[in-house]
């Protein structure tokens, strides 16, 4: 799963005046005839930077993603369901571990990434800045936060960045699996008992807010945006996402009979956009910069893991290794 | 205060709350060296470059990998290469041949003095995946690559090559075969094992909702 949200800030690469105009062109042109750019490849420093925060946003957003969930498997009902959510949580870890490679070819080391995220100078998704009071709520993320992270997923794959593209191939193909088994949760508890139903509506309620600016604000047009469309690294705005998303997963919750908690929710016929009333962004900014429910939870967790394990990576390390960044 | 969660597991954790002071750069190394995966999807297949994995050694690397790339899809041989091990060619255009590009042939600053087995792995395109392209045998990197040239470098686009000694090559065996069965009880895992539609069927003509 993935957390878009992506703010493209501008960044002081943002002038491409000081990169060599041939190299810039060549490397353009190889974008526009649809080729795909691979790691030694010569490239603009704003396309090299903006790819490496993308993609380690996406790393850090899988491994994080993966601990409100992770969390509900001692205590999922059943034994089917808990191999189910522990199969699924043990895939998100999986994709962390591929998209930190992909970012790596670029040049920035794991153990660089990791310390950012730990010291809260790298972002991952919001979403999972929120609790999962209960199983319903970790069906909700299985299915909504998913499909959300589908949606992004299966624009970006179409990038045009070689190693980011092959690791999002088998993420989405481990996606499918987790878009249907959050589906099954969800029609499970809506067509089971009132007492379910209720659930399963109380999380929907809880989570909505988050989802809707799960694909970050509305993007604005400034050159810098267009120059990332043109090299293939933005390859949808989030409008485009999240009214895509819309599109496909506001009629499947209608059709349990479950409510979404906006009133003004609703298709607009003529424009065929949906309308929706503006996601709370003031709450979004203020807990992407650390003040939400879990924002601290979530760090220290990673911490502790990352701190216990420390003694045995020390143990296990080969004096005579070399680093040298992954191929491809 | 320590910090109180939802999960008690990691209330019992005893985390410290508010504001912690930042770690120290992790070291490093802390995060192994790489190695790169190649897997066989079926038998006769060729092997097919998967991506890389973090680890202390050979070993390991095989465990992560089998781990990474195997467990979710049809899997029935595995390969890996410490990345150290492996040369790269230049990367050519798509359509282009990498071969007819190298026109000088760089002397080998190292050389064996006996002809050992190198694996050549080809990428027809740009975002693909490398292939398994054939073995030579050389007396070095540069001369391996030679050999590939000659043997398998007459057809079609290849952007790029890789070539490592196959020594450095860790393989999974044919006795071992059937660690790659998958057990037919794990099909919780796959989508196809989800059908929602006989419930919400169901559930539609009991009360009559609608999508729209």
């Amino acid at each position: 799963m993935y957390g878009g949200g992506n703010v493209f800030e501008a960044t002081k690469f943002d002038d491409l005046q000081t990169e060599d105009p041939a190299k810039l062109a060549e490397f353009e042109a190889r974008i526009a005839r649809g080729e795909k750019i691979e790691p030694n490849d010569w490239m603009p420093q704003l396309y090299r930077k903006q790819l490496i925060r993308m993609i380690e946003q996406h790393a850090h957003s899988e491994i994080i993603g993966a601990l409100p969930e992770g969390t509900w498997i001692t205590r999922a009902p059943g034994f089917r369901r808990k191999m189910a959510q522990m199969a699924k949580v043990q895939d998100e870890v999986g994709h962390a571990q591929l998209l930190y490679s992909a970012a790596e070819t670029l040049g920035k080391t794991r153990e660089q990434m990791l310390t950012d995220l730990i010291n809260g100078k790298s972002k991952y998704s919001n979403v999972f800045n929120y609790p999962a009071f209960t199983w319903a709520d970790s069906n909700i993320i299985s299915w909504l936060i998913d499909a959300g992270a589908i949606v992004n997923q299966m624009a970006n794959a179409k990038g045009s960045y070689g190693p980011y593209s092959r690791a999002l191939e088998r993420i989405c193909a481990e996606e499918a699996f987790h878009l249907k088994y959050g589906h099954d949760a969800v029609v499970h508890m809506a067509t089971g008992t009132p007492k379910q139903r209720e659930m399963i509506q109380a999380a929907l309620n809880r989570w909505w807010p988050p989802i809707m600016t799960f694909f970050g604000p509305s993007d604005k047009m400034s050159t810098h945006t267009e120059t990332l469309m043109r090299w293939k690294v933005k390859m949808a705005s989030n409008d485009e996402c999240r009214q895509q998303f819309l599109d496909m997963y506001v009629p499947k919750i209608w059709e349990l009979g479950l409510t979404v908690p906006d009133p003004n929710l609703k298709k607009n016929m003529e424009t065929g956009q949906w309308e929706f009333t503006e996601p709370d962004w003031d709450e979004f900014k203020r807990v992407i910069n650390g003040d939400g429910p879990c924002n601290a939870e979530r760090l220290a967790v990673r911490r502790t893991a990352e701190e216990r394990g420390a003694w045995v990576r020390r143990a296990l390390l080969n004096p005579k290794a070399k680093y040298v960044k992954p191929l491809a | 205060m320590s910090l109180k969660s939802l999960d008690p597991r990691v209330t019992r954790l005893n985390l410290p709350e508010g504001e912690t002071p930042a770690i120290e750069p992790k070291p490093e190394l802390d995060q192994f060296e790489t190695y790169e995966a190649f897997h066989q999807k079926k038998e006769g297949a060729a092997h097919t470059y998967v991506g890389p994995v973090h680890a202390p050694n050979e070993d390991v690397a095989f465990l992560f990998a089998k781990e990474q790339y195997s467990r979710r899809f049809a899997c029935v041989g595995l390969w890996i290469a410490r990345t150290e091990h492996i040369q790269v060619t230049p990367y050519v255009g798509d359509g282009e041949n990498v071969y007819e590009m190298m026109r000088v042939v760089e002397e080998p600053t190292e050389r064996s003095e006996e002809a050992e087995a190198y694996e050549i792995f080809h990428l027809k395109k740009r975002g693909k995946a490398h292939t398994h392209a054939g073995r030579v045998m050389a007396t070095s990197y540069q001369e391996a690559l030679q050999e590939a040239r000659n043997q398998f470098g007459e057809k079609g686009p290849i952007v790029n090559v890789w070539v490592v000694k196959s020594k450095h090559v860790l393989q999974s065996a044919e006795e071992d075969k059937d660690m790659w069965t998958t057990i037919p009880e794990k099909k919780y895992r796959e989508a196809i094992a989800y059908k929602v539609m006989d419930k919400i069927t169901k559930y539609k003509e009991e009360h009559k909702t609608t999508a729209l």
